[in-house]
């Protein structure tokens, strides 16, 4: 067996090397960093989103890169998957875009702040994770993903926030298969444009659409039948 | 207890308790929250708790280590503390900065970067009190009449604590590279130096409890930290799998991540062995209880649960769900809580002069409050799978996949509660035990109630 002068020594070579190797790969990962990251994007923009976000401690409730706190959603691919319009509106008033939903704090951001906070983000969504995010191996087929690309951008990244389509998207509000069925498209252009004045006390929030929005969305849910 | 300045540890200990039962306290709000109830929104937010429980977590744990250096380091080196006005200066100073911390985090100050959310400014007054404690038990050990193996260890696991605590104050403009240094503070400290002093005082507990002798336990203790270490080190590659950094981590922090267990194994392994070997059946039965039990849920916790969720194929969908939360659960209370538990359930009956550790109560404590955290795991655990299997495997909306585990979270509170019990119970003796008043005199039967033959050891040695 083992003396302690022995088990002595395993441990301080072992942890030696160890140090050694790490230190090592250290080094080589900061020389790669700059390239896998794109560093050279972090505009002064993205450096004071990067700020907000700490400042805020954004991270005790949701996770970028994965890391953080698993209350609220990842946002690692935010920009993309939800668009500047969303973000700009959840970093306003996020109580209004999730309804009745669990709560986010209200801060009372600058366009300026909203501004470097999109940036930090869109930033963040240029590094290269080693494919993190996964996309869901079981989510519906291929036939499913087809149907999603003749969705409006619109659609598909603030509308399924809050509802779903074809079994696609969020259930704070209704379902809208078939929505164009039951509403014609005065109706839901009214609707669009503000939800509170068509039905009173509606928890549907009025969007910061463009008019061109509001006609592709139009056509488009009237299409749902 | 065998010399006056060790009674400072008592202080450090209280502070624990109440530290402690304050982290649980913010522990239901986010449970709470979880399970829909998010009813001090406005007052306490989910960022603010949680930020306040595990901060809360890492100060008492902290200062339970301090504490635990404070006691045993007088009795390893044969002296006196070296400036016992000093302990309890730094004392007070790292309440008095934690309490700033945490009244900041309920007013929007903080840094926002997991487990490190203490504002910059604090965080220089962290390094110059953790200072004081290192200089303070340095000098101690140095004038100290001898050396032991574990109180070196103890030594340099405080010392490298504190020395990896600087990476994460490095500033960078590059959120991979910010969260790169964290990780050496967080994974370094509790994957590495932390299991040093954790590995020091279980030997310094097994020494004392078990009646094995020195040389044996000490020798393991190399073994185990050389594992530790062997695996900790590189294993800090599985924090760097998806947050920007190259793809060989996959395989570097794999490998060496699943070599974690091996050294857990070991402690626990190592900690049966020593308690069964041990002729001496020590009258403190609950002191041995809570160090095996530590190294027993520390592998299934840290090593085990770790490992569940650590190799790359894996990972790529627990990373960033509440399965992280279910292996955090039980890891920190394994081999961290429960070694300062462990510590102050040896330590009371010499630093107060009261012996309630064949009490109902210590028995309740310890029982309790382990199945109630087993529970909470397997709470953790249920809602964790069932969030990667719906949201990252079937892509489901996170909202949606939230409002589906919510009764999970019932599941969670009700654990919480047992262990809550538990902890209150552990929390009780610890006030019926009353103030250190102990008598320091090396075998009388007040001030060494826990059998005076203890002192064999330290006359041969």
């Amino acid at each position: 067996m083992l003396s302690k002068s022995q088990a002595r020594a395993f441990f301080l070579i072992g942890t030696g090397l160890c140090a050694v190797a790490f230190i090592g790969l250290t080094v080589d990962t900061f020389s790669r960093i700059p390239a896998q990251t794109k560093h050279d994007d972090i505009t002064e923009e993205v450096k004071r989103g990067k700020d907000l976000w700490e400042s805020n401690n954004c991270m005790g409730c949701h996770t970028l890169f994965g890391e953080g706190a698993y209350y609220a959603p990842e946002l690692t691919k935010v920009y993309e998957r939800r668009g500047e319009q969303f973000i700009r509106g959840m970093l306003t008033d996020p109580a209004a875009m999730y309804p009745g939903e669990r709560k986010m704090q209200k801060y009372d951001f600058s366009e300026d702040d909203k501004t470097a906070l999109v940036a930090f983000f869109k930033w963040a969504g240029g590094v290269d994770l080693n494919g993190f995010p996964p996309t869901p191996p079981l989510a519906q087929g291929t036939a499913q993903t087809a149907k999603l690309d003749t969705q409006p951008l619109v659609f598909k990244q603030t509308c399924t926030v809050c509802h779903a389509l074809d079994g696609q998207g969020g259930t704070v509000g209704p379902s809208l298969d078939g929505v164009g069925t039951r509403l014609d498209a005065d109706y839901l252009r009214k609707w669009l444009r503000d939800p509170t004045n068509v039905k009173p006390g509606t928890k549907m929030p009025k969007l910061p659409l463009t008019d061109a929005q509001i006609e592709e969305l139009v056509t488009f849910l009237g299409s749902k039948r | 207890m065998r010399y006056e300045s060790q009674r400072i540890a008592w202080w450090f200990f209280a502070t624990c308790m109440l530290l402690f039962s304050l982290q649980i306290v913010y522990g239901f709000i986010m449970g709470f929250a979880h399970a829909g109830y998010d009813v001090l929104h406005d007052v306490i937010p989910f960022h603010t708790a949680r930020a306040t429980h595990t901060n809360l977590l890492v100060m008492w744990l902290l200062v339970g280590f301090m504490g635990a250096a404070y006691y045993i380091v007088p009795e390893e080196c044969e002296r006196e503390l070296m400036w016992p006005w000093l302990a309890k200066v730094q004392l007070g100073a790292f309440v008095a900065v934690g309490v700033t911390a945490i009244a900041g985090y309920h007013a929007n100050w903080w840094e926002g970067r997991k487990f490190l959310e203490i504002p910059r400014p604090l965080d220089f007054l962290v390094v110059v009190d953790v200072l004081a404690f290192i200089a303070n038990i340095g000098a101690t050990v140095w004038r100290g009449r001898r050396m032991t193996t574990t109180a070196m260890v103890l030594f340099f696991g405080l010392l490298m604590a504190a020395l990896l605590y600087l990476p994460g104050m490095i500033p960078t403009t590059n959120q991979t590279v910010d969260s790169y240094w964290r990780w050496w503070v967080v994974h370094l400290w509790v994957e590495g130096v932390w299991e040093l002093i954790m590995g020091a005082i279980l030997s310094f507990l097994l020494i004392k409890l078990t009646g094995v002798d020195r040389e044996v336990i000490e020798k393991w203790l190399y073994i185990i930290v050389g594992f530790t270490f062997l695996s900790g080190i590189l294993g800090t590659g599985h924090h760097y799998y998806y947050i920007g950094t190259p793809r060989y981590w996959l395989m570097v922090g794999g490998i060496f991540s699943a070599l974690e267990p091996v050294a857990f194994l070991g402690m626990a392994i190592y900690a049966i062995a020593m308690a069964r070997r041990g002729g001496r059946a020590h009258p403190n039965r609950m002191a041995l209880q809570w160090s095996v039990g530590c190294a027993v849920l520390s592998f299934v916790g840290a090593g085990f649960l770790g490992f569940a969720h650590t190799l790359p194929q894996v990972n790529m969908y627990t990373h960033g769900t509440l399965v992280t939360a279910m292996h955090g659960h039980m890891a920190f209370w394994g081999a961290y809580a429960m070694i300062v538990l462990a510590m102050i359930a040896y330590t009371l009956p010499m630093l107060t002069g009261r012996s309630l550790h064949d009490s109902t109560a210590s028995s309740f404590a310890f029982w309790t409050s382990n199945i109630g955290m087993i529970a909470m795991t397997l709470a953790f655990a249920v809602a964790g799978v069932t969030q990667v299997v719906l949201e990252r495997r079937l892509g489901m909306d996170f909202l949606t996949v939230q409002r589906e585990i919510e009764v999970h979270f019932w599941g969670l509170i009700l654990a919480a509660s047992l262990f809550t019990l538990g902890i209150g119970a552990f929390v009780w003796v610890f006030i019926r035990s009353g103030m250190p008043v102990g008598r320091v005199e090396p075998g009388s039967p007040s001030a060494e109630p826990a059998a005076p033959p203890l002192d064999a050891e330290a006359q041969h040695a």
